[in-house]
């Protein structure tokens, strides 16, 4: 464990300036200064997985979020929450640097993994997000069988061979594949309802099916962190559950952060909770239990009971 | 607008409280002065009178269900919503004690240990009551505080009463020599300290009242 991980247990949540004379103007009219009197520390348990610095991401003119500094714990689930455009995807996107992908983003600051900086020159995007995966909301399987679904990431990143050049030489992995694909359909308590049908089209699965099969693919590369943006919202209640369910295990052994606008599913799934408001500032950052009964901040607190807006 | 409309029921309940607490604070007051006065009439009506706290009781433990289970509340109307979910029981327990009193004033011999002053310790009560309803209704924590504070005093007073009973008994001042006597002793002296008892505990129910408005308002469980 470095050093930086070591100090990272007294952990604290703030947003600043940007570095402008002028201080930031909160939507709620109070500056950012001001707005700072009613952080609270936030001081969990065991270690950072991923410390974000003084983040700010622009789409242009657009300053999407605001000097965000915040902790994310290991082997924990985080929820984002806010209301549209208050900026929690954004920062989820920063933890993969998957804003690297819109040509309009422009981000500022610092994003560590495991103490290592992560928006530096000649950081490998692929080793990256391999370690830090993601899930989407809408389910978006590849349009070929379960099996290649899973196996497809390992293949790419060299860690199974199939092929028949691979046959040819001996160093055929059809069993360490077969292995692979049934520890990740496990994972994600797929594999009881598709494991008679892994050659079947991926796409001829239900929704909530499609989702548990992107959450295996994103586990076959072995990520340390599983980044996902409203995974359950494209699905019914029986689905969600099992999502909420398989995001509970996973926390044992992987760094879930997780965007929902779904405030009774941060509320059960996730030990900490993260609140964002217009205008991309994070606001409140405690554990679960402390948000959802007593917030510090009042805004958060009429925002989470709808008072907001 | 639901938001509004849920607002609007989370000021309904509290209303419906408090005026569940008047109730039974009247209840409480009546039975006192029903037992100072002797007067069965108005013992009779406490009594006959508590099914009706019992259904407001089950009403507004209804609307409470309701509320959590379509509204889902969180943070400070969460605590709105919990705590006066307990406080409805607090006050349904307090309607019972006032019925246990006044079946006191129908049943006991009360030239007996007529200095055991029930009076100063039901006033004490009935005061440390309202003035816990009165802090719900207020949001006033510092008058949780001293609700909560105030319980001491009437427990010593409580125990002072009932360890005077004992002693008299002890010495035979009250008692008689007749069988028919001493069972009739035994039977007042055990109501009442079992009105001592129940006075003492709506002195508790008070309490528990203030500890629930002090989480209401501050989220603090000091009192709980």
């Amino acid at each position: 464990m470095s050093d930086s991980q070591q100090t990272q247990t007294q952990n604290r949540t703030r947003t600043e300036t940007t570095g402008n004379d002028q201080p930031l103007e909160t939507t709620s009219g109070e500056t950012v200064e001001e707005a700072r009197a009613e952080w609270t520390e936030y001081d969990f348990r065991g270690n950072a997985k991923m410390v974000a610095e003084d983040l700010d991401v622009y789409y242009g003119d657009d300053h999407a979020l605001k000097g965000v500094s915040m902790e994310i714990p290991e082997e924990s689930v985080t929820a984002l929450i806010g209301p549209s455009g208050c900026g929690k995807s954004t920062y989820l996107r920063c933890l993969n640097r998957m804003n690297d992908r819109i040509s309009a983003a422009r981000v500022d600051g610092s994003v560590q993994f495991d103490g290592k900086e992560i928006y530096q020159d000649g950081i490998n995007l692929v080793e990256l997000r391999k370690r830090v995966g993601m899930v989407f909301q809408s389910p978006n399987p590849f349009p070929k069988s379960i099996r290649d679904n899973i196996s497809y990431g390992p293949r790419k990143h060299g860690d199974i061979d199939t092929g028949l050049l691979a046959r040819l030489l001996g160093r055929d992995d059809s069993d360490a594949e077969r292995k692979l694909v049934e520890r990740a359909l496990k994972q994600a308590a797929l594999w009881d309802e598709v494991h008679d049908r892994l050659d079947d089209n991926a796409l001829g699965l239900s929704g909530g099916q499609q989702q548990r099969l992107c959450i295996a693919r994103c586990l076959s590369v072995d990520p340390e962190v599983i980044l996902m943006d409203e995974p359950a919202s494209a699905l019914d209640p029986i689905a969600t559950a099992k999502i909420e369910d398989l995001i509970d295990d996973l926390s044992e052994e992987y760094t879930v952060v997780i965007v929902t606008h779904n405030m009774q599913q941060a509320a059960r799934i996730s030990d900490q909770t993260a609140v964002f408001l217009t205008g991309g500032e994070l606001v409140e950052y405690d554990e679960t239990d402390k948000i959802f009964e007593n917030p510090e901040s009042q805004r958060v607190e009429d925002y989470i009971t709808g008072k907001f807006g | 607008m639901p938001r509004d409309d849920f607002q609007q029921s989370l000021a309904d309940l509290r209303a419906e409280v408090l005026s569940m607490g008047d109730l039974v604070a009247d209840r409480l007051d009546r039975a006192l002065t029903a037992l100072q006065t002797v007067d069965e009439a108005a013992a009779r009506a406490v009594i006959e009178g508590d099914d009706a706290v019992d259904r407001r009781y089950l009403e507004l433990e209804s609307t409470c269900i309701q509320l959590i289970a379509q509204q889902q509340p969180v943070a400070g109307d969460l605590r709105v919503v919990v705590a006066s979910f307990k406080i409805l029981t607090d006050l349904e327990r307090v309607a019972d004690l006032a019925v246990n009193l006044a079946q006191y004033t129908l049943e006991a011999d009360r030239q007996r240990f007529e200095q055991v002053d029930l009076s100063t310790i039901g006033d004490l009560a009935g005061e440390m009551f309202d003035d816990a309803m009165t802090a719900y209704r207020t949001d006033d924590a510092a008058l949780c505080r001293e609700v909560a504070a105030r319980d001491d005093e009437l427990d010593s007073l409580c125990q002072r009463s009932s360890e005077r009973v004992v002693r008299e008994l002890i010495e035979g001042e009250a008692g008689g020599d007749d069988a028919w006597t001493v069972e009739r002793l035994l039977d007042d002296v055990s109501r009442l300290l079992l009105i001592v008892r129940d006075l003492e505990r709506v002195g508790d129910h008070a309490v528990n009242v203030a500890a629930r408005t002090l989480y209401m308002i501050e989220s603090d469980p000091e009192l709980v």
